[in-house]
């Protein structure tokens, strides 16, 4: 038996992050490849425009981050819990997870993991978020800082290996969250219809079903899939 | 009797000859002032043993010999733009140099400029250490024109436009955006951090540091490795990475080839893919400034082709647009593309396998 329950699962403060992030991203890999291949990209037009635009771009992306930060480990303390892995995550969590991104999915089997406002990301997202939001955003925005003033921090762009080191890292660094941009977009449109997983990061609500029962049967005709927790065992449900 | 007289008429007579002559030379022309200004290799040293000199001469007066002996104004003589006053030293002021003189085309073109009205020839140039656009390192173009325009007041002013004005003051002759010029080159010469400190604000090395880091041998020597007088890409690149000399680094300055009198604000110049993109003909050719000991610089052409690939391999150096490393292109390249196979790969099995999920999508 299953029965449609409907999820607060985005707050708006995250929502408005998210956006912010998103089309800020977008906007600094538009701008970046015309800073970078100014006699092949001219998106935007004058050279000077890109710069300004990947500049403010930077800023509010920078400035979206430290909200972030400050909203989910000040206000809400849920930050570690959402974005760090557990031990039952590492253990089985990822692997079952990727099973199911790569074999279960094709067969038409139901994803494994069903997201609550309090474990919002399945095992293979908190590691790919961890690994963005902990690692890439934070070095991207601070090797962007170096290089948006490179006379009054030239001390510290030496002591960091100089000015093509860190160009090479902010380069780089862009690439794979470029990378990791194609792939979270793609991931967002395998839920129950391409477009279940953008809903709630618009309007906050994710319609879901409890699979409680359907899981057991599940488990008996499937050897080796099982779901990583049961809907109705979260907190949560409208 | 007769034959004793004339030979002693003749001695006479070349003796007085030989004894004005003598005194002409050693006297001056008119015998008059006691100074010479013929055309001997010494025709200055009358001159400079007194303007030469701290003791003897006010220092509004003075003029730095070593500085002014390679001059080409040296060369045509300090008469030349002075004249000669017999008179001269006793009270009697030397008339002032007329650069028109000479410089003819150089001073109509100044007097239509905005310059004019502000100072002449000499409130840029002194005349007496006057070197070509060859002899002169990157930084020391700009301090003719800091004399009068303070270096944080233009980066205030640019500041209003450009981008990282600051560093484009700092990195760029004032001459390459304020005057014509049909072609460009990249002027490069050797730098050290203040102190000898790694993180020191980059000054130029002066001969004597380089002479003693190249161990006696010529300063040319410390990149020109086979000798040949010419800096290929691979010996520049190996002076940026020798450990020998870490406290040494390649800077370069984008500089005109020719320069104007006339000073311009060029609309070329603002937009910023005149220089930062990469492939003009301006970044391809290039040459080192090494320091002389009279205080100039000496230009060794550098190998044409991708010299900022070259810069590339100095910590300081990088050129937002035009310093591109391939390598790191293809890098990017691949880990984009790696972003695009679960989009690709994924999206194609689930496109041949959706009849599986046919009817399952809204329980899932």
């Amino acid at each position: 038996m299953s029965e449609k329950k409907m999820v607060y699962l985005q707050p708006i403060p995250v929502r408005i992050w998210h956006w912010v992030n998103a089309f800020g991203i977008i906007t600094l890999i538009l701008t970046g490849a015309q800073i970078r291949f100014p006699e092949k990209i001219a998106i935007l037009g004058s050279y000077k425009t890109a710069i300004e635009v990947h500049n403010f771009a930077g800023l509010a992306v920078a400035l979206s981050f430290a909200f972030w930060f400050f909203y989910y480990k000040m206000v809400k303390n849920t930050l570690d819990k959402l974005y760090i892995p557990n031990e039952q995550d590492i253990k089985h969590g990822l692997v079952r997870q990727l099973l199911y991104y790569c074999f279960w999915y094709f067969i038409g089997k139901p994803s494994p993991f069903h997201a609550t406002p309090d474990e919002k990301f399945n095992p293979m997202q908190k590691s790919a978020y961890l690994a963005v939001m902990f690692v890439l955003v934070p070095l991207v925005g601070l090797t962007g800082i170096l290089l948006m003033n490179v006379t009054p921090l030239r001390v510290l762009i030496l002591a960091s290996g100089g000015l093509k080191v860190i160009v090479a890292v902010h380069f780089l660094l862009a690439c794979s969250l470029l990378a990791f941009l194609c792939t979270h977009v793609y991931l967002a449109t395998l839920g129950a219809t391409p477009l279940a997983y953008f809903k709630p990061m618009i309007f906050g609500w994710e319609e879901v079903e409890d699979h409680h029962e359907e899981h057991h049967e599940e488990k008996a005709t499937t050897p080796g899939y099982r779901p990583v927790r049961a809907l109705a065992d979260y907190k949560g449900l409208h | 009797m007769k034959l004793l007289n004339i030979q002693r008429i003749f001695w006479i007579l070349t003796s007085l000859l030989l004894v004005s002559g003598a005194f002409v030379c050693a006297f001056g022309q008119d015998g008059g002032s006691g100074y010479s200004f013929g055309d001997s290799a010494d025709k200055n040293a009358a001159c400079l043993s007194c303007h030469g000199n701290a003791q003897k001469v006010a220092a509004t007066s003075l003029i730095d010999t070593r500085q002014f002996t390679h001059t080409t104004h040296a060369q045509i003589g300090c008469a030349s733009c002075h004249g000669v006053n017999p008179k001269h030293p006793d009270g009697i002021k030397t008339p002032r140099a007329n650069c028109g003189e000479c410089h003819l085309e150089v001073n109509q073109e100044y007097a239509g400029s905005i310059h004019a009205s502000k100072t002449d020839c000499a409130g840029c140039h002194n005349p007496h250490k006057v070197k070509t656009l060859t002899e002169i390192s990157g930084p020391e173009m700009n301090r003719m024109c800091s004399g009068c325009h303070e270096a944080f007041e233009m980066v205030s002013k640019h500041g209003l436009w450009l981008p990282q004005a600051d560093l484009h003051i700092r990195m760029l002759p004032c001459i390459t955006c304020h005057t014509g010029s049909k072609s460009y080159f990249i002027n490069m010469y050797i730098v050290r951090g203040k102190d000898g400190s790694r993180f020191g604000k980059p000054e130029v090395a002066g001969y004597d540091e380089l002479k003693g880091i190249a161990s006696g041998g010529s300063i040319l020597s410390l990149i020109d490795s086979n000798g040949d007088k010419y800096v290929s890409l691979t010996e520049l690149r190996n002076f940026n990475t020798n450990p020998d000399h870490k406290q040494l680094r390649l800077q370069g300055m984008m500089t005109p080839e020719t320069v104007t009198h006339k000073f311009e604000i060029l609309d070329s110049r603002r937009n910023c893919t005149f220089c930062h993109a990469s492939g003009p003909a301006a970044m391809q050719t290039s040459f080192i400034a090494l320091p002389e000991s009279d205080g100039t610089f000496t230009r060794v052409a550098v190998e044409k082709g991708a010299v900022l690939d070259a810069l590339y391999g100095t910590p300081d150096f990088y050129m937002m647009g035009s310093t591109k490393n391939e390598t790191l292109n293809y890098l990017g390249l691949a880990i984009i593309c790696g972003g695009l196979v679960l989009p690709v790969g994924h999206g194609s099995i689930r496109f041949l396998t959706r009849k599986n999920r046919k009817g399952k999508e809204h329980q899932s």
